[in-house]
């Protein structure tokens, strides 16, 4: 597929605008949002309270103005999330993530969502991306180690962790690998549309007219990649329809890049800071796996999502009114300690009955979430075994996971044996 | 090996653990599940699963 007959992907008409750098302040540099939730949760599973103000000096500006309920009990996020009929995500994401992409999935409900859904999600199911692992995966993460293994330093963050995602999904679209760093500008700048800057809604109005000359192109010349496939592919006899293609997409190169790469980092740091437990993992390849779910549960980067309440709703003795904005937040339920004794501990030998919510559950339960193990797989194999005799840069800061909604640290300087 | 998953997300439903979340006990066979069983992980309902093979 000749991705140059293509024309290329506009940037934004300030091409020095730094989209990273107001992206990180929106987050903010909240040090560590768990002690207050902690206090709050044993007060009660909810409160009436908007949980972004407790953490950030920057309001909202579409958010604050609504009344929020803040869900904070691992059963009553749950019971939230699983109920779709109830708690809806269209009036919830309508304002933020639908300004951004467009008609995605996250703004749909009921019958409309499950229609597009599965469509999107079969093309993610595991055995799907399990196949990703050599073919795209792979290469992406061993190119970017080859720029810094013979060096005997990194910044794993800056290097590594914050590009592997985005370019495994520019090679699944077959997109021009020369072109990765304008995608990756794009894809974080359509997210600023929240915090009111008009590139914002540039990025996303360049990204859909770029999606929309892929989608034709594919369309008239179908090869066997990702687009190929959602712009052929039939249901009840038709085409799915452009702008719910154009508004996937948009979020794939977004969603797909950004939760991935900061839930890496978190790992790496948690391993990196207990060196005897990195070693043992080393070794012992099949903790890998309990190691990735534990990092997800133990500080998962996305700690809150929303919901809007359809109707009077009482969860744990207090009414919900209907049409309130429901912060339901994974990070509190993740460390809820009737279900995860000694949660504040990251502990890979844990035992894992109750799953965690860091992909969130129910109707709208991450798409991703299988390729996210699979690249998170990868990532780390590819570091443990050839960096090393790998530990933290003692004479640089150590890594510090910050923020609020998005959380991952920042940078992560390590020292290793050079190749 | 033959296996049920969820195909509105990738959950499989594994006989030897059952699912604690609904009380179904350990060893509990997929066509012995309540038709009323829902996918723990994505709340869809016993029709949006179908029979994988590995
Ligand atoms: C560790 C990495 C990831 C985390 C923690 C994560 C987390 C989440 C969460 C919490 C949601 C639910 C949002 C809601 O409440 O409605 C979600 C939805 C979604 N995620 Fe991910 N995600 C990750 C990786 C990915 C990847 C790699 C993809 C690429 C396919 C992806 C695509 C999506 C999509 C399309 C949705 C919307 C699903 C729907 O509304 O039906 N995510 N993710």
């Amino acid at each position: 597929m000749a991705a140059s007959a293509l024309q290329p992907l506009e940037d934004l008409d300030q091409p020095d605008f730094d989209a990273f750098a107001v992206e990180r302040a929106m987050r903010g540099n909240h040090p560590d949002p768990y002690p207050l939730l902690e206090r709050l949760r044993r007060q009660g599973s909810i409160h009436k309270l908007e949980l972004h103000g407790l953490f950030s000096d920057e309001p909202d500006v579409e958010m604050s103005p609504l009344s929020h309920y803040a869900v904070l009990g691992y059963d009553a996020c749950n019971r939230v999330l699983m109920d779709g009929e109830t708690f809806t995500n269209k009036e919830a994401f309508q304002h933020s993530l639908g300004k951004s992409f467009g008609r995605t999935v996250t703004v749909m409900d009921g019958a409309e969502h499950e229609r597009f859904r599965k469509v999107l999600q079969k093309a993610f199911l595991p055995k799907v991306v399990a196949r990703w692992g050599d073919s795209l995966v792979a290469p992406v993460v061993d190119r970017l180690m080859s720029k810094f293994i013979d060096r005997g330093e990194a910044d794993l963050i800056t290097e590594y962790t914050h590009h592997f995602p985005f370019q495994i999904i520019y090679s699944m679209l077959l997109l021009d690998p020369d072109q990765a760093e304008r995608f990756h500008k794009l894809a974080v700048a359509q997210l600023l549309s929240s915090a009111g800057h008009p590139q914002g809604p540039e990025a996303t109005r360049k990204l859909g007219t770029f999606f929309a000359a892929l989608l034709a192109q594919r369309r008239a010349n179908p090869g066997d990649d990702l687009v190929s496939h959602l712009a052929t592919v039939e249901v009840d006899g038709q085409y799915l329809d452009d702008d719910v293609l154009i508004a996937f997409l948009r979020q794939l190169v977004n969603a797909g890049g950004d939760t991935t790469y900061r839930a890496t980092s978190i790992l790496l740091t948690c391993l990196l800071n207990e060196p005897d437990l990195y070693e043992i993992v080393r070794r012992d390849r099949t903790l890998l796996p309990r190691a990735i779910e534990e990092a997800l549960r133990w500080d998962g980067p996305v700690t809150t999502t929303f919901r809007y309440c359809q109707k009077d709703t009482e969860i744990d003795g207090v009414l919900i009114p209907e049409g309130s904005i429901v912060d339901v937040c994974l990070g509190s339920a993740n460390r809820d300690p009737t279900k995860f004794e000694n949660p504040n501990k990251f502990d890979i030998n844990r035992e894992r009955t109750v799953r965690h919510l860091s992909f969130a559950g129910g109707p709208h339960i991450c798409v991703g979430q299988h390729l996210a193990r699979v690249e998170m797989t990868r990532a780390m194999e590819a570091i443990l075994d050839n960096l090393n005799n790998l530990r933290l840069d003692p004479d640089m800061p150590p890594p510090q996971i910050i923020g609020y909604v998005l959380r991952s640290p920042e940078h992560l300087y390590v020292k290793f044996d050079k190749a | 090996m033959k296996q049920w998953m969820c195909m509105n997300c990738g959950y499989t439903y594994d006989p030897e653990a059952g699912d604690a979340t609904q009380g179904i006990e350990p060893g509990t066979a997929w066509e012995d599940l309540p038709d009323d069983w829902i996918c723990p992980h994505c709340a869809a309902n016993k029709e949006s699963f179908e029979l994988e093979e590995d």
